[in-house]
């Protein structure tokens, strides 16, 4: 289970982050809204170990994160589909897979079985494995993304904003693909703008504006709120 | 010849007498075109897996190779080692340096302008040279070879250690190919290359891979140098030229490509070789050139520009 607590992360003067306090626990779907700027793939960038805090602590299944490199978090168990998916858009979809499992290269079979695991998730992908990832429709790299991340075994998948630039009906697929990762009891956290289509799957959900968590509570109650239906369903 | 190219002073081309036919002079050229490209390709080779990776243009490259000569030169007169483990030695040395080159010069300037890792490359280029001349003198040395007999090929005249400098070059290259391609550690190279915000989230360490990207670099230097030391000179500013071909080779090919500095490799060394051999070898250079700067006009960006 992941903890955030007062967390804050500085550009400069700037708070991009202020006092940030969020947690994920067992098996649960969470969504963080907010709109372009608010903060979310900032968020992510400090859970993967890209960004370092300035204040606050951030501990997953009780280890610290704030000190662990990249690598050693995606080991314990934290891998992210990030926003505008940055896959190796030159190498096969099959490299881009077998990259995700970088962590676990010493375990050949375990990487065969989350190789087969997603191709079963993403029986598209399957025709595809030897094309350039560059080469898919933005659908199909969106499954490459998070098939990518899948490929690290993750406790909880972090995924930045994957319904930007897809159609209604890959989006619908897309989230069902996430619902099925979490039944098999894999935390998500979900940042998204597009608050109807996350909450659809979220349990829970936390609204970010400015850096700042400004609401927090069930799918059904975020759903309810009308802030949150001006701001992002626009009702 | 030594100073035409910098490279080769054959003996093959002066062996094929006037009294033979055009199709053995045709053979001896090509010959001659693929002892120079394999040279040329390794060495390009290095120089592309940096620039294509990390961005850097190595000025310094070329002064690896010269240290790669120095290093076999020294394995085999100091330690009197046999041919190839002389050769291992040198690579194994010059991986380390060029490990050590990367951590100490290359990393700290990561994150500053391209600008201030040129000024280092050049910096160290000379540095090295100075160590060279320190160490060594500046007198010329020839690299000992077991393998200087001269074999007749169908016909035409070839040295053993000509040989072996296009065979030992296509197996490096071929091994380069399989790292690279079929391996997940080598993936990770152009993994970075490509998206290294994806590598960082997947747990490739960019580090860990400047240091591998430089080590296979100056290692495949250091081949060359040894396989060409037998056939050439070992001096300490035998890496200016060499640097020149080799960038020349990558601008050809397209920065940083793989393909393309094999391709463009053998395309200027059969170009020198033809050019010195059709027309004159006072013209060797500027034909080879020349072919550069055409093929620029036509295609700016080299013939193997990546899609990005
Ligand atoms: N490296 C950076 N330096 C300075 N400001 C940044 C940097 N990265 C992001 N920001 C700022 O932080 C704010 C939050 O950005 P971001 O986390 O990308 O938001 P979101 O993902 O919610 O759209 C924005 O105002 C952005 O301009
Ligand atoms: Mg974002």
């Amino acid at each position: 289970m992941l903890e955030v607590r007062g967390l804050t992360v500085r550009y400069g003067s700037a708070d991009v982050l202020s006092n940030v306090d969020l947690t994920i626990g067992t098996g649960e779907v969470v969504t963080l809204l907010g709109s372009n700027g608010a903060g979310k793939t900032t968020l992510f960038c400090v859970l993967s170990g890209l960004v370092r805090p300035s204040a606050g602590t951030v501990t997953f299944m009780g280890e610290d994160l704030a000190r662990m490199r990249a690598g050693r978090i995606v080991e314990h168990g934290i891998a992210q589909c990030p926003e505008g998916r940055k896959l190796f858009p030159q190498l096969s979809v099959e490299k881009n897979l077998m990259l995700g499992g970088y962590v676990h290269r010493r375990d050949r079979r375990a990487m065969k079985q989350s190789f087969e695991s997603i191709i079963a998730l993403f029986p598209a992908l399957e025709a595809k494995l030897g094309a350039p990832a560059g080469s898919l429709s933005g659908g199909q790299q969106q499954m490459v993304a998070i098939g990518r991340a899948l490929m690290a075994r993750p406790k909880l998948l972090l995924l930045d904003e994957p319904s930007l630039g897809l159609a209604p009906l890959v989006l619908q697929q897309t989230l069902a693909a996430v619902a099925a990762i979490n039944s098999t009891g894999t935390m998500v956290l979900l940042a998204e703008q597009n608050a109807y289509a996350a909450l659809a799957i979220a349990h829970r959900g936390y609204v970010i504006s400015d850096g700042r968590i400004v609401l927090e509570g069930t799918a059904a109650h975020l759903r309810q709120n009308d802030d949150v239906r001006r701001a992002f369903i626009g009702a | 010849m030594i100073f035409a190219t910098g490279l080769i002073c054959d003996s093959a081309r002066g062996a094929c007498g006037k009294g033979r036919p055009r199709v053995h002079f045709f053979f001896q050229e090509l010959l001659n075109g693929l002892v120079l490209g394999s040279i040329y390709a390794l060495v390009a080779l290095g120089l592309a897996l940096v620039y294509g990776t990390m961005g850097i243009p190595n000025f310094a490259h070329g002064h690896l190779y010269m240290f790669g000569a120095y290093a076999a030169f020294a394995a085999i007169t100091v330690l009197h080692a046999p041919y190839w483990p002389a050769m291992i030695l040198a690579v194994v040395c010059l991986a380390v340096l060029g490990a050590v080159v990367e951590r100490v010069v290359f990393r700290p300037l990561r994150k500053a302008p391209e600008v201030n890792a040129i000024i280092a490359a050049i910096g160290l280029l000379f540095f090295l040279e100075a160590v060279a001349r320190l160490i060594w003198g500046s007198d010329f040395r020839v690299l000992p070879t077991p393998y200087d007999k001269v074999v007749n090929l169908f016909g035409f005249i070839a040295t053993q250690q000509q040989l072996i400098v296009i065979a030992a070059a296509f197996v490096l290259m071929g091994a380069l190919f399989y790292f690279l391609k079929r391996t997940l550690l080598g993936s990770t190279i152009e993994a970075v290359a490509q998206s290294p915000a994806g590598a960082s989230l997947v747990g490739i360490d960019a580090d860990r891979v400047a240091t591998l990207v430089f080590a296979i670099s100056s290692g495949l230097a250091a081949a060359a140098a040894t396989l060409i030391a037998s056939i050439s000179l070992i001096f300490p500013e035998m890496g200016f030229v060499v640097l020149l071909k080799a960038f020349a080779v990558i601008v050809l090919g397209g920065m940083g490509s793989i393909p393309g500095a094999i391709a463009g490799a053998f395309i200027l060394a059969f170009a020198e070789s033809f050019s010195a051999a059709y027309i004159s070898t006072s013209y060797q250079d500027v034909v080879a050139f020349g072919l550069l700067v055409i093929i620029l006009a036509i295609k700016p960006t080299g013939l193997f520009t990546r899609a990005t």
